[in-house]
C-alpha cells in the first residue's frame, strides 16, 4: 500500500490483540475503515469497549499495531496520544456527569479540557447545547436532567471542540423509542450533513442499520465481518424470495429433490429458499413450467443486518 | 428545493476552528470547576467564616497588643477599690498577656496560628473531600475527564491544585498577612530579622498542602462518601492522638509511638520549619522532628502509589 492510500483510512489496525492477564479481549483484529459512519456491532463481552480504548489511545495493544487519524496507536501513558484524543469526541455509555454542575458549565469544562480557551469554550457550549435543543435546560443542574437530556448532553461534551471523529458508546442506551429515534436522526445528520466520522459501538442492530454505512461485527474478540452494511448483507447470492401462483406442493418436492432448502412457506405462494452452490436459477422457471406453476416474482432475498449478525456470530 | 433552503434553520451545527492549549491548561480548568462546586456549599462558607474569625483575632490582637504597649504608663495603677482592689503594673500585665497569646510576630504566633487554622482546614477537607474528588468516582465522572487529552496525573494535579488553594487560603496566605502586619506595626528591621519565619511559613504551608492534599485525594478516592471520610479523618487526626497519649504517657512506651498521630507529626514538622525549640512543645515525650518528617514522607509516597494504582485511564469505556 502506498502512503497516499494509507492516509485515506480513518482506522487501520493490523493483528491487534489485547489481553487482560490470561483473558484475551481482542484477537488478531485487522481493520481498514475509511471515514464515514461506522457501526461497531457485538454482544456484551465482544471486545467493543477494549477496541474503543485502544482507538482512543488509552491502552496499548498487547500485539499488533495500527493507526487512527494518522496517529500511531500508543500506550495511554504516552504523551503522544493527547493529539489523537483532541481529534476525537467520546460519548461514554455511563452517565459520567459531574454532580452539582450546570449543563453549560459541564460542556464548557469539556471544551477547556480539550484545550479550548475559556471564553471560546463557554460560547461554544451555548452553541452546541442550542443545536442539541438543550438551550432551555443549560442552566439546570445535571441531576435534574432526564435520561434523554443526559444522552444529548454527553453528545454535546463530545462535540464541543468540533472533532472530526466521534466515538459513541451505546448512544441510545436507556432512551425511549422517541428519544432513540431523535438521537439516531441527530447522529445521522452529524455524519451526513456535517461530515463527522462516527464510530457507533452498540449491540442494537437497528441503531447501526439506521445510521451507519459500514459495520464491523465483533464477537469473542474477533472481527467476524466488516464492510458496508449493504455489501455485507447482499453478499449471499443463494437466497431468493419467490412469489408463485398454483399448486406448490409438487414444485416444492422437486426443489427439495434438487437440493434447494425451503426456509419459509407462508402457504399463500410466498417462498423463501436457499439454493445449493452453482445451482442455475433458471431451473426455478424450468421446474415451474414443468409443474404448470406461474412465478409472479423472484427477488434475491438479501440478508437483513440482524440475520447477518446471527450468521457471523454463530459461525 | 430542499427543506433546508425553504425553512429557516435556526438550530444548526456550526464548526469551530481555533488553537487548542496543551493538557496542562486542563489542570487549571479542573481546579477551578472543583472550587466552584465547593464555593456553592453553604457549609464551606460557614467553616471558612470560622477560619476568618481566627485570623481576625490574631490580626487585631497583634495590633491591639502593640497599641496597648504604647498607651499604658510604667507606673502602677490601682484597679478596683477597698478590699477587692489591687495594684498592678500595666507593663507586667501586658507581658503576661503576651506570654499566653504570643501575639508578637514570633515563631510562637505563627505556630499557634497554623495550629488553629490547620484544624479548621482538616474539618473543611473532611467534609468537602467527597465534593472535590469522591463524587467523580461515586457518580462515574472519571470517564468524562480521562477521555479528554489529559493524563491521569493532570486530572489529579487539577484536583490537588483545588485542595492546595483551599489549604493555603486558610493557612499560608493569612499567616503571610500577619507577618507583613507585624512588620508594619513593629519596625522595618522585623522583615529582615524574622525572614526565617517567612520562609518557615512558606515551608509549613507547602508541607501542609502536600500532606493534606495527597491524603485527601487518596482517602476521597478510596471512600468516596462524606461520612466514611469524616470517620477516617477523625481517626487519623483525633483518635490517633488519644491513642498515642495513652501509649506514651500512660503505658510509658517509646516516644516514637506518637508517630501514629498524623496531626502531631505535622505539628512537629511545622515547629522545625519555624525553627522552634523542641522544648517549647507542651505535649511531653515527643519523637524527633526528622522522624515525624519521615513518617509524613512515607504517607505521601503511599498516597501517590495508591492514586497511581487507583486512577487508570482504562476506566473510560
Amino acid at each position: 500500500m502506498t502512503a497516499s492510500q494509507s492516509t485515506e483510512y480513518l482506522i487501520e489496525l493490523k493483528g491487534v490483540t489485547h489481553r487482560y492477564g490470561s483473558m484475551t479481549a481482542l484477537r488478531q483484529v485487522s481493520l481498514r475503515l475509511a471515514p464515514g459512519r461506522i457501526g461497531l456491532l457485538g454482544p456484551n463481552g465482544a471486545g467493543k469497549s477494549t477496541l474503543l480504548k485502544i482507538l482512543m489511545g488509552l491502552m496499548a495493544p498487547s500485539e499488533g499495531h495500527g493507526r487512527i487519524l494518522h496517529h500511531e496507536l500508543k500506550s495511554g501513558t504516552s504523551t503522544g496520544n493527547w493529539e489523537l484524543r483532541r481529534q476525537i469526541g467520546f460519548m461514554p455509555e455511563v452517565d459520567a456527569l459531574v454532580p452539582g454542575m450546570k449543563g453549560v458549565e459541564y460542556v464548557s469544562l469539556a471544551g477547556e479540557l480539550f484545550g479550548m480557551p475559556r471564553r471560546q469554550a463557554q460560547r461554544r457550549a451555548h452553541e452546541v447545547l442550542t443545536y442539541l435543543e438543550l438551550e432551555d435546560a443549560r442552566y439546570r443542574k445535571l441531576e435534574e436532567y432526564s435520561t434523554g437530556m443526559k444522552q444529548r448532553l454527553k453528545l454535546a461534551q463530545a462535540l464541543v471542540h468540533d472533532p472530526p471523529v466521534l466515538l459513541l458508546d451505546e448512544p441510545t442506551s436507556g432512551l425511549d423509542p422517541a428519544g432513540r429515534s431523535a438521537m439516531l436522526r441527530l447522529l445521522l445528520q452529524l455524519g451526513k450533513d456535517f461530515g463527522k466520522s462516527l464510530l457507533l459501538s452498540t449491540h442494537l442492530l437497528g441503531d447501526v442499520e439506521q445510521v451507519c454505512e459500514m459495520v464491523v461485527i465483533l464477537f469473542g474478540g474477533e472481527v467476524r465481518g466488516q464492510g458496508t452494511v449493504q455489501g455485507l448483507c447482499a453478499r449471499r447470492h443463494d437466497r431468493y424470495r419467490l412469489l408463485v401462483h398454483g399448486d406448490t406442493k409438487p414444485f416444492l418436492d422437486e426443489l427439495r429433490h434438487e437440493g434447494v432448502e425451503i426456509t419459509a412457506d407462508n402457504g399463500r405462494g410466498e417462498l423463501r429458499v436457499v439454493v445449493p452452490p452453482d445451482w442455475p436459477i433458471r431451473n426455478f422457471f424450468v421446474l415451474a413450467d414443468h409443474h404448470q406453476l406461474f412465478i409472479r416474482g423472484m427477488i434475491r432475498d438479501d440478508e437483513s443486518l440482524e440475520e447477518l449478525f446471527y450468521r457471523v456470530v454463530n459461525r | 428545493m430542499s427543506d433546508r433552503t425553504t425553512v429557516p434553520v435556526l438550530l444548526t451545527y456550526r464548526p469551530w476552528r481555533g488553537t487548542l492549549h496543551g493538557p496542562t491548561y486542563g489542570m487549571w480548568a479542573i481546579a477551578r470547576s472543583s472550587l466552584f462546586l465547593l464555593l456553592r456549599r453553604k457549609l464551606f462558607w460557614a467553616l471558612y467564616g470560622v477560619s476568618v474569625m481566627v485570623f481576625l483575632l490574631f490580626f487585631y490582637g497583634q495590633y491591639l497588643q502593640s497599641w496597648l504597649q504604647t498607651q499604658i504608663p510604667d507606673e502602677p495603677i490601682r484597679l478596683g477599690s477597698g478590699m477587692i482592689g489591687a495594684t498592678v503594673k500595666p507593663k507586667e500585665l501586658i507581658d503576661i498577656f503576651r506570654k499566653v497569646l504570643h501575639l508578637d510576630g514570633s515563631g510562637y504566633t505563627f505556630r499557634n496560628f497554623f495550629n488553629y487554622q490547620s484544624q479548621i482546614t482538616m474539618i473543611i477537607l473532611a467534609l468537602t473531600g467527597s465534593i472535590l474528588i469522591g463524587n467523580d468516582f461515586r457518580f462515574g465522572s472519571l470517564p468524562f475527564y480521562l477521555s479528554k487529552p489529559l493524563h491521569r496525573w493532570h486530572y489529579l494535579g487539577g484536583k490537588f491544585l483545588a485542595v492546595g488553594i483551599i489549604i493555603n487560603l486558610i493557612t499560608t496566605l493569612p499567616a503571610i498577612v500577619l507577618y507583613v502586619e507585624y512588620g508594619l506595626i513593629d519596625t522595618w528591621e522585623y522583615y529582615w530579622d524574622a525572614a526565617h519565619l517567612l520562609l518557615g511559613i512558606l515551608m509549613f504551608g507547602t508541607i501542609l498542602t502536600i500532606v493534606l492534599g495527597l491524603l485527601l485525594l487518596a482517602t476521597a478516592t478510596w471512600l468516596r462518601r462524606t461520612m466514611p471520610m469524616i470517620m477516617i479523618w477523625t481517626s487519623l487526626f483525633v483518635f490517633a492522638r488519644g491513642l498515642s497519649d495513652l501509649l506514651v504517657i500512660s503505658f510509658r512506651l517509646d516516644s516514637r509511638w506518637r508517630l501514629i498521630d498524623m496531626w502531631n507529626n505535622l505539628y512537629l514538622v511545622g515547629n522545625w520549619c519555624l525553627r522552634m525549640d523542641p522544648s517549647t512543645i507542651q505535649t511531653p515525650f515527643q519523637p524527633k522532628y526528622i522522624e515525624a518528617a519521615l513518617v509524613l514522607a512515607i504517607v505521601c509516597v503511599a498516597c501517590i502509589l495508591y492514586l497511581n494504582r487507583r486512577i487508570q485511564a482504562v476506566e473510560v469505556a
